[in-house]
């Protein structure tokens, strides 16, 4: 029984911030949760070849997966439609559509598990979760509920881990496995920067060029929307007078204005995708902010054929204009202590196991 | 609580209407989009205020906007904000636009507006009207607070003059896309539109007003046509403004009318206008949305914002009916046309119907363009012949 019943998620789009959840709650239904491999370019091109042309580089990148996982032999796919995340909150008309979009562009039969989020319609979590496991012929509202709690649980341990500091991938590979550990947060470094930048952008290695292992070669201290908690989030961009429209905006609204307070940070660095639409507004806004406060900010557009070359290129310019700009601060400030310019790295992790 | 305070906080933020200027002081302004600005002023004008309308859409409008706002945002938005400086420019301080959160960018449009006119330095006050549920309040709400007028049966001319003229304004448009393809005197279906809309500009009584439909529809019949003529049928969909604005889809509909094509649009402001401001419960018969659902059932099972379940769920219709071909029609980068366009390929081949995409944006050179449509065109025709005559295997057109 246990054996036939696989459900395959793909490594992008919601992955990146729900997977823990996912995984809870399809674990805690009885699944055994495939995901699909890392992307790769061969992938990309395979997603790109379903649609047409003028379709932003995630969405190419979330059909590869879905190719991917029934390539492996997976044929339930979780395909979320997440409208709303709060009242009048909506989400990027390609992720509330991802559902239509794949129904269309995969030409082969599969089962499909494709619930709604839909905040603004009084459609919640609980409606969200009851609908994937009927659709999966799950009908035990016990069971369901006590998945949910196991969804929540694992999640939970995932965002604290990952507000501690610990790396998007062990983090996800520790709430999986059911560790549980914690990081100090204060490593000095002589430079820090916030990257607003969607989660599956971010944090897939071959769409964002793997800018974090970057920077923090180049000695800088990199803070993205994980290590923000939503309230703060929230809360920062009600202060510098905006207000919350985008469901991803916490990401990256929330956590540029978040560092952008008592200037926590040295500088900001926004990836976009080309040609997304709520990136072009968020960005926009950040860029004003920025400029009324002075802080120098970056913008990196990627998209599947962005040179590694041009692009490590200009994020060296920033970070060497940030560093000049720093000591030139620190030598008008005398008084001031100035950072060691090499820190020895003190890593101090716990390791807890949660039965 | 918190969830109720956190709405408040999210809805007022910027739809407030603050009352630093006097409604008699007002001169009220708002963006082009086709001809709305007949029916809007007949409107406005009837309830005592004072308005400015900023001069039509076309290229020295669009470079205004696109030096004024970000790379990144869709065309309407560059479009929307060179009118907004240009009454400003003209006198204006009060700005009126509606939006509706939660279908794309289109949310943003207001808020992003307000900061970058604040930015250039003007000094006014915007009134939004918010198309989220309990429409025709707000409505009500905005036009009381930019006029201040208080007596009811001024309400009652004004609303009847301005949706009057709308409907007269679509059923113009639709006799001349019916007329311009089989005219025998070229030209002759625009010169009467535009002599109609001189006149609709021209109503000022509510009985005037409730005639012009019959008065249009009479009057259209005199233009001579050549009955013998075949005509192939081709539907306009897409979104929303580019489809109502002739200048951002580069008279689309002329194009075709001339290459013997008639045009039908399924989205007709008014008929938009009816939708979103008609109590529900006065609805008789099947909306254009609700028809457009159950045809797109077997695509799309939810509406994801702006206009992709009706270009879907038209396209279908479309091709139950005999429709020859769709053109869909959508700015650079909209969210939710990509997501239409990379379903309408697979409509295309699973209704058989051809289907031409044209992406627009401030670059769009018209003669590539016209040869697009031009080759559509000379498809559709063949396809036509085709299924009239099944048999002919070689046919010269």
């Amino acid at each position: 029984m246990l054996k036939g019943k696989r459900i395959g998620i793909p490594r992008a789009i919601s992955y990146y911030n729900n997977y823990p959840f996912y995984y809870g709650f399809f674990s805690g239904l009885g699944f055994e949760v495939v995901v699909s491999d890392k992307t790769t370019s061969g992938l990309i091109n395979k997603g790109s070849a379903c649609v047409v042309s003028d379709t932003c580089l995630p969405i190419k990148v979330y059909v590869g997966h879905v190719i991917n996982l029934l390539e492996k032999g997976c044929d339930t796919i979780f395909v979320p439609s997440l409208q709303s995340t709060g009242h009048k909150i909506n989400n990027c008309s390609k992720v509330r559509g991802l559902p239509e979009i794949i129904r269309n562009v995969v030409n082969r039969s599969f089962n499909m598990i494709e619930p709604t989020l839909d905040k603004t319609e009084g459609l919640g979590l609980k409606s969200f979760c009851t609908d994937a496991a009927n659709q999966l012929g799950i009908y035990d509202e016990d069971l369901i509920s006590s998945a949910m709690k196991k969804g929540w649980q694992t999640y939970n341990n995932f965002l604290q881990m990952a507000k501690s500091g610990i790396p998007h991938q062990e983090a996800i590979k520790n709430a999986v496995s059911g560790r549980f550990s914690l990081k100090n947060m204060d490593v000095v470094k002589p430079l820090s920067v916030v990257i607003m930048g969607h989660g599956y952008n971010l944090f897939d290695e071959r769409i964002s060029m793997n800018i974090l292992k970057k920077l923090e070669k180049m000695g800088v201290k990199v803070y993205t929307g994980l290590n923000v908690s939503k309230e703060d989030a929230i809360s920062a961009i009600h202060n510098i007078g905006e207000i919350q429209y985008w469901a991803n905006e916490l990401d990256l609204t929330g956590a540029a204005a978040y560092y952008m307070q008592n200037r926590r940070v040295d500088g900001i660095i926004a990836l976009t995708a080309f040609g997304c639409g709520p990136d072009s507004l968020m960005v926009d806004e950040i860029q004003y902010h920025a400029r009324n406060k002075n802080i120098p900010m970056v913008v990196l557009t990627i998209d599947e054929h962005t040179g590694e070359a041009g692009f490590v290129t200009r994020l060296e310019a920033f970070i060497d204009m940030l560093s000049r700009r720093k000591k030139k601060l620190m030598s008008k400030t005398a008084h001031l202590k100035l950072l060691p310019e090499k820190t020895s790295e003190k890593k101090e992790t716990k390791v807890l196991t949660r039965a | 609580m918190q969830a109720n305070i956190e709405k408040e906080l999210q809805t007022n933020k910027f739809s407030q209407m603050d009352d630093t200027i006097k409604a008699k002081d007002r001169i009220i302004a708002w963006p082009r989009m086709g001809r709305i600005d007949i029916p809007l002023k007949a409107l406005l004008l009837t309830l005592g205020a004072k308005v400015v309308i900023p001069p039509a859409n076309s290229n020295e409008v669009l470079e205004l906007g696109v030096k004024n706002s970000i790379e990144g945002i869709c065309l309407p938005y560059k479009l929307n904000l060179a009118n907004y400086i240009m009454a400003l420019e003209n006198g204006a301080n009060t700005l009126m636009m509606f939006q509706a959160p939660g279908s794309c960018r289109l949310g943003n449009y207001t808020k992003m507006a307000q900061k970058t006119l604040k930015k250039m330095g003007y000094e006014f006050d915007m009134v939004i009207f918010d198309m989220y549920k309990s429409k025709m309040k707000q409505t009500l709400q905005a036009f009381w607070h930019v006029t201040r007028c208080i007596n009811p049966f001024k309400y009652y001319k004004a609303f009847s003059l301005g949706f009057n003229k709308f409907f007269a304004i679509d059923e113009a448009e639709k006799q001349m896309f019916y007329y311009r393809p089989r005219e025998l005197r070229k030209g002759e279906a625009e010169r009467y539109y535009n002599k109609w809309l001189k006149i609709i500009d021209g109503t000022n009584t509510i009985i005037g007003a409730k005639s012009l439909v019959k008065k249009i529809r009479k009057d259209f019949k005199n233009i001579e046509i050549d009955r013998k003529k075949d005509i192939p049928v081709v539907y306009l969909l897409g979104e929303f403004f580019v489809l109502l604005d002739p200048y951002t889809n580069q008279n689309i509909e002329k194009v075709l009318g001339e290459m013997g094509i008639e045009v039908q649009r399924q989205i007709m402001f008014s008929g938009w206008l009816e939708h979103v401001l008609k109590p529900s419960f006065f609805y008789k018969k099947e909306s254009h949305r609700e028809r457009c659902v159950r045809y797109a059932k077997e695509y799309m099972k939810r509406a994801i914002g702006g206009e992709c379940i009706e270009t879907i769920g038209d396209t279908v219709y479309a091709a139950k009916n005999g429709i020859d071909g769709v053109i869909h029609l959508m700015p650079f980068s909209c969210m939710p046309e990509i997501v239409s366009q990379n379903i309408l390929s697979k409509v295309s081949k699973n209704e058989d119907i051809p289907i031409l995409s044209l992406v627009l944006d401030e670059q769009t050179g018209k003669t590539g363009y016209v040869t697009r449509v031009e080759a559509f065109v000379d498809l559709v025709k063949r396809k036509r012949v085709r299924k009239e005559h099944p048999q002919a295997e070689r046919i010269k057109l």
